[in-house]
């Protein structure tokens, strides 16, 4: 071959160049890093917040009913002598264990039913139909008052965390799958997709290899605001008594003990309403970070 | 466009009858309205509470499908939705409840939409100035505020502002105070109920649309457009006003009139927390009190909310988007 | 010549610094001209030469993160550091601006004539009717049809030629003192294109503005400037009056830039002088002359310090930022070229015997292809049919490169679609290397044929996955095709590297890390991994730089060769189609209206939309392009909606003034069939038309 190489490329910049590309953007934003370590702080809570204290979130001490923060309580006490502390690291421990699965379940579904709906409405006539199947059932469901039927189901459920995760998936994947096949629609007029099609590459692995990877930022992001949004639907549930119900603990529940008795054990209401802030506030400010750092046109100033 | 219209409200009479018949058959199934008899003393039998659930067409006892029946008949030819377990006419509790959730719902929405754009006007001309980053610090924060968490922040922060004061400025319960009379006295005391559900609500829902119009804001601030009027010899400003703000308007136009019905049910905790009795208490209470009736007819209610803001959306575009408008 | 007036602008040592993540980019670093009333200062570039940036410092429309230093003086007054108001008073009464992308630069939500009487009313007191009136003047002025109606439409209601029109009418509203058009055309088709240049033209004579035209097209700037400024890395390298520049360029760049263009006039094919390498980032700068890293006479003292841009001996008008520009004399520097003609094989049809005697590898008959016509984003409804593809006929050979032209809509994107999609198509028939398409029955049958035709696009930045490495895009069409074995993939990824002259070694990169032409030849890699007999190239090098362009038409003309491929070359660049294609199809509405050998086609053109084609498409030469006929079509390319009935050109077609009646009416009513040309040589016994009027006595 007599055709000359042209000038060597650009240093290499392997998936490990991305993360540390990201990494840089993200540790930019101020904002961002704040609500990480908060974060991080609240998790850690969650997990080792128990081992400081001798009681659980169940235990009474009947020395002790409605009493404001001490040393033997470093939170205070409820009107049933359980200490405060012990239940909110229960508490926020089951508030974001039920938002991380069902944001995890809800991204996961929403991946595969967006991007393969999409995939469909790119290929033939029977394609289409199916597309137009899905979207309808997506767009019925988006219609039905979602949050009636959670509390339906949660009643009916008594309280019970795992049906309060599989009613809050499936009643939330839709959002998710709507955007990313929005997304998706656009990816699949790409020419690389094109390209994989006149290879013969089968649909499902053209899916999985070229729609769902490059679709990748924007599910992180998606996952980390569904959290936030999971967390609010879960706590305003548990607060109308229709969530997580006693003997069990969430945020929420703490928030309804705290709101009966606001004027004269304010502790009550102000640990779950603090933790539950920090906790949305923190991770949409991490959501918004990685949306800036993995996708620099959404925000000026971040051109790669 | 008549045609088109009319297929397209058919569309959504379509949903909303799916949707009610949907909660109909699982409210049937998950709800058990024996058990509020179950508590009265002296004890029922069986057969008393079979015999007074009968009457209001809820007897487990009578097949489903049956009851479906009758209750459908009772909608379709005499426009009656039902009574509770124990014999409170749905239709009442709707209309006097519909109006209350309208009087809270309509000005913080008004409220917040006015705030939430001037507030992403005025943050997208100072894009990162100090004051765009301070606005949307706040907004951050308020968008990710949980709504009970909100709500008793304010009625502690008013029951603490009443103390100082030492007279009751602030109302932290109910619609109105029984027994005030005269015109100007009820206005006030209106308003004296009204203030605290209403900055709770502006306070969760603002935040939204600041950030949504700051955002289509840039988004056209950049376009080629408004640089095609800046070379025409509009200044910046009046570039955006005059060819970037009804732009950036669509998107935020369709994003209130899908609100709608999200703020029908979103104002749920807020009317809890301050004992307005409306649609959102409603939900509640029917759930609580196992009123199959009652809940389904808010769920028709929230149905028809999502299709009469659906309807807005479309007829918000079309009057502010020439290319969508057809001949 | 009359005394030289004073200028109307005039730029001195401008400077536009960006910041960036990786640090300030300087995209202008030192540009100088000065612009004379009635006269055009085309300034010519390449992707990130600083062009455009240049332009729209001038005009004080950069994002307030641009540094802009230097000297801008509009008949005296200085522009650079005056804020955001005093400059509006300026745009738009004294210098007009014509945007590149007519589509986006219009706002969608005013009607056409409320943008116009806006444009009069921010600088003048007039009243809102007189300038109404004036605006469907100015309509009428730039040539668009019933402009008392047509004030009221909205820009989405026009197409993108009447838009452009109007993008001048608004920058002439004012009768300022400079135009500036920014790649005006470059989104336009080629007869648009020249509907514009000339609007343009007629613009600055009626204003007797001076104009800037910043293109990237050299053929446009032969045709339309007086003066060129060649930029470079942000830097004007070479300027020069237009003839001169032509005639006697003095800079490498400017050289090896004239000599990678193919030209449409050509009679003769000869290859073209790539220009090696890409240009340096704007970033990281080396010391010295932006371009010594790819010039092919550079010398030591090029690297060390960057020449300024000085006068020729002899001539104030020509200067050069170029060490060695006195020893270049017509092209050559001590009696050698400065740029080596690459020993490309000559790309005629490969094989013995005549073209009869070849096999053919893909025949197309009577293919059409329709779309249901839906009105309205809000209300859908079906009100027609889009005749995208009415009725083409295509037969290429071994051996052989089949240019298929035409403007955008006329159907040629979903032909490759179709035969891309090796299903039975809607009408026709489909023949792959012998194999008619609708006959093939199951998945085996399918990867074979499959393995047989491949595609390559134009973008080549959207054609590989951004998440893959080179050896993984390589990699899946072999998967794909059945090929099993990690080591012989291996192999066979990097033996496909070797190919297209990229180092195996970079096959573990990203596509980011590649420049668009070596993006392209990775695209090309992909192809021909399941080793095709038939290349579909749809459009491969319109997105790319000519002096990267001409490297991957070298690159293509040696794999044919060497491989014994044939290609389907989509193109609307008919330079670009005369210099790779053996034989040539034009398309219009979905129908093929002329085929034949190239010689034919393009020598000796039958339909009056081939002629009018090729009459259209700039030369990079100023004397041939300002003395040659110019065939100008009226309007714009219909939409292919409803059913045909006679000649689909003649909406637009030059001939139809001077026909007949009776020849009209068959015009009308009759639709041509592509027919040999009455008592045609044997030699161009293929060479056919589909023209009532072509074959006439």
């Amino acid at each position: 071959m007599n055709v000359p190489s042209t000038t060597p490329a650009a240093p290499t910049a392997p998936r490990r160049g991305r993360l540390a590309l990201v990494w840089r953007r993200f540790r930019r934003g101020r904002a961002a890093v704040a609500g990480l370590v908060v974060f991080a702080a609240l998790v850690l809570f969650t997990l080792l917040g128990g081992l400081l204290t001798p009681y659980t979130h169940t235990a009474v001490d009947f020395t002790a009913l409605t009493q404001g923060p001490s040393m033997e309580h470093p939170f205070g006490t409820t009107a049933g002598g359980n200490d405060v502390y012990a239940q909110a690291v229960h508490g926020l421990q089951r508030s974001l264990v039920i938002a991380v699965t069902v944001s995890l379940l809800t991204t996961a579904i929403g991946a595969v039913v967006g991007s393969g709906a999409a995939y469909l409405g790119g290929g033939r006539a029977w394609g289409r139909r199916g597309e137009r199947a899905v979207l309808g059932v997506v767009h019925f469901l988006m219609v039905v008052p979602a949050f009636l039927i959670l509390s339906l189901a949660s009643q009916w459920g008594s309280g019970d965390y795992r049906v309060l995760i599989v009613a809050l998936t499936a009643l939330s994947w839709m959002t998710g799958a709507r955007l990313v096949w929005t997304v998706a629609t656009t990816l699949r007029e790409r020419e690389y997709v094109l390209a994989a099609r006149f290879m013969g590459v089968p649909g499902p692995a053209i899916v999985l290899r070229h729609l769902i990877p490059n679709i990748g930022s924007l599910l992180i992001v998606s996952f980390t605001l569904t959290v936030v949004a999971v967390v609010q639907a879960e706590t305003a549930l548990s607060f109308i008594g229709f969530g997580v119900q006693v003997p069990d603990v969430s945020l929420g529940t703490m928030l309804a003990d705290g709101s009966a008795s606001m004027t004269t054990a304010p502790w009550l209401l102000t640990v779950p309403a603090t933790l539950l802030l920090l906790t949305t506030v923190s991770l949409a400010l991490v959501g918004d970070g990685l949306r800036d750092a993995l996708d620099p046109t959404s925000q000026a100033g971040g051109r790669a | 466009m008549l045609r088109y219209l009319l297929r397209r409200g058919a569309g959504w009479v379509a949903m909303i009858v799916v949707a009610t018949n949907l909660t109909y058959l699982l409210a049937n199934s998950f709800l058990d309205p024996r058990v509020n008899y179950l508590q009265l003393r002296p004890p029922r039998s069986d057969e008393e509470i079979s015999r007074s659930l009968a009457q209001y067409n809820l007897d487990p006892g009578t097949p489903l499908l049956q009851r479906w029946w009758t209750w459908i008949t009772g909608i379709l030819t005499r426009w009656d939705w039902g009574s509770s377990p124990v014999g409170d006419s749905v239709n009442e509790q709707v209309a006097f409840r519909v109006v209350m959730s309208g009087q809270l719902v309509f000005g913080a929405l008004v409220l917040s939409v006015l705030i939430g754009v001037a507030l992403g006007v005025y943050s997208a001309q100072r894009r990162h100035r100090p004051a765009d980053r301070v606005a949307q610090f706040v907004s951050v924060i308020a968008l990710n505020t949980p709504v009970a968490v909100a709500g008793l922040v304010v009625v502690v922060a008013a029951i603490t502002i009443n103390q100082a004061v030492g007279q009751t400025l602030f109302y932290v319960a109910g619609a109105q105070t029984p027994g005030v009379t005269g015109f100007w006295p009820v206005v006030l005391d209106r308003v004296q109920h009204l203030v605290l559900p209403t900055i709770s609500l502006l306070f969760t829902s603002y935040a939204g649309y600041h950030m949504l119009q700051r955002a289509m804001l840039l988004d056209v601030v950049g376009s080629d457009y408004v640089r095609t009027a800046r070379a025409k010899g509009l200044t910046r400003g009046q570039a955006i006003r005059t060819h970037g703000l009804r732009s950036s308007l669509i998107p935020v136009a369709t994003q209130v009139a899908f609100a709608i019905p999200a703020l029908f049910t979103g104002a749920v905790l807020t009317e809890k927390i301050f004992s307005w009795q409306g649609m959102g208490d409603y939900l509640i209470r029917t759930i609580s009190e196992n009123d199959v009736h009652g809940v389904v007819a808010t769920a028709a209610f929230a149905a028809l909310a999502t299709a009469v803001g659906a309807i807005l959306a479309d007829v918000a575009v079309v009057a502010l988007d020439p290319r969508v408008r057809v001949g | 010549m009359n005394p030289v007036p004073d200028p109307v602008l005039s730029v001195r040592g401008l400077h536009v610094t960006f910041g960036s993540e990786a640090g300030p980019v300087r995209a202008v670093r030192g540009v100088d001209f000065d612009l004379y009333p009635g006269r055009t200062l085309g300034i010519v570039g390449e992707s990130g030469s600083g062009k455009s940036v240049t332009s729209l410092a001038v005009m004080g429309l950069l994002p307030d993160t641009a540094a802009v230093s230097g000297s801008i003086r509009l008949g005296g007054a200085e522009l650079v550091g005056l804020g955001d108001r005093e400059l509006s008073a300026v745009r738009g009464r004294d210098i007009g601006m014509v945007f590149q992308d007519p589509l986006s630069s219009l706002t969608p939500i005013y009607t056409v004539g409320d943008q116009l009487v806006e444009a009069m009313r921010i600088h003048r007191d007039i009243s809102r009717a007189a300038a109404r009136t004036r605006a469907v003047e100015l309509l009428e002025l730039v040539g668009i049809p019933d402009p008392g109606r047509r004030v009221r439409s909205f820009p989405h209601e026009f197409s993108g030629g009447m838009r452009q029109r109007m993008m001048i009418a608004m920058a002439i509203a004012n009768d300022p003192k400079v135009i500036i058009a920014d790649e005006p055309t470059t989104a336009l088709d080629v007869t648009v294109q020249a509907q514009v240049l000339d609007v343009l033209r007629l613009a600055r004579d009626e204003t007797g503005a001076a104009v800037v035209l910043v293109t990237h097209d050299l053929g446009v700037v032969a045709g339309t400037a007086d003066d060129v400024l060649v930029m470079y890395a942000g830097r004007p390298v070479e300027t020069a009056p237009v003839q001169e520049l032509f005639d006697a360029p003095r800079m490498p760049y400017t050289i090896g830039l004239l000599a990678a263009v193919p030209r449409v006039d050509a009679v003769t094919r000869r290859p073209l002088v790539p220009v090696p390498g890409s240009p340096p980032s704007p970033v990281d700068l080396p010391p010295g002359c932006p371009f010594a890293g790819r010039c092919p006479v550079a010398v030591d003292d090029c690297r060390t310090a960057e020449p300024p841009l000085l006068p020729l001996p002899g001539s104030d008008a020509h200067a050069t930022a170029c060490l060695r520009t006195g020893e270049i004399v017509d092209g050559r520097i001590g009696g050698a070229p400065v740029f080596t003609v690459p020993d490309v094989p000559d790309t005629g049809p490969g094989g013995p015997g005549g073209r009869s005697e070849r096999e053919p590898v893909l025949s197309v008959e009577h293919l059409r292809r329709t779309f249901p016509l839906m009105t309205g984003s809000l209300i859908r409804r079906r009100v027609g049919t889009v005749h995208a593809v009415a009725d083409v006929d295509l037969d290429i050979r071994r051996g052989e490169t089949l240019g298929l032209v035409g403007e955008s809509g006329c159907g040629k994107t979903t032909t490759l679609l179709e035969l891309m999609n090796l299903r039975a198509p809607e009408g026709g028939r489909i023949r792959i290397a012998g194999t008619d398409v609708a006959r093939v029955r199951g998945r085996a049958e399918l990867t074979a044929l499959r393995r047989e035709i491949q595609i390559v696009f134009q973008d080549p930045m959207g054609a590989l996955d951004p998440r893959m490495t080179v050896a993984d895009i390589l990699a899946e069409p072999l998967r794909a095709a059945g090929r099993s074995g990690r080591a012989r993939i291996a192999a066979r990824v990097d033996e496909l590297m070797a190919m297209v002259g990229l180092d195996p070694a970079h096959a573990e990169r990203f596509p980011a890390a590649f420049s668009g032409g070596q993006r392209q030849r990775i695209g090309i890699a992909r192809a021909l991994a399941t080793e095709p007999s038939l290349l579909v190239l749809d459009e491969p090098v319109s997105a790319l730089d000519v002096s990267v362009q001409a490297g991957v038409l070298n690159l293509l003309a040696q794999l044919k060769r060497d491989l014994g491929l044939s290609y389907l070359f989509v193109a609307h660049d008919l330079s670009v189609v005369r210099h790779v294609a053996d034989r040539v199809a034009v398309m219009y509405l979905g129908r093929i209206v002329e085929s034949g050998s190239v010689a034919e086609v393009f020598g000796n053109p039958q339909h009056p939309y081939t002629r009018a084609l090729l009459s259209a498409v700039p030369v990079p030469d100023p004397r041939v392009e300002r003395t040659r006929e110019r065939i100008v079509l009226t309007g714009d390319l219909p939409s292919p909606t409803g059913e045909q009935h006679g000649c689909a050109f003649l909406t637009r077609c030059p001939l139809a003034r001077t026909l007949s009646a009776t020849e009209l009416e068959r015009c009308r009513s009759e639709i041509p069939q592509l027919v040999v040309k009455d008592g045609a040589a044997d030699s161009d016994a293929d060479h056919r038309s589909a023209c009532h009027q072509a074959h006439g006595s």
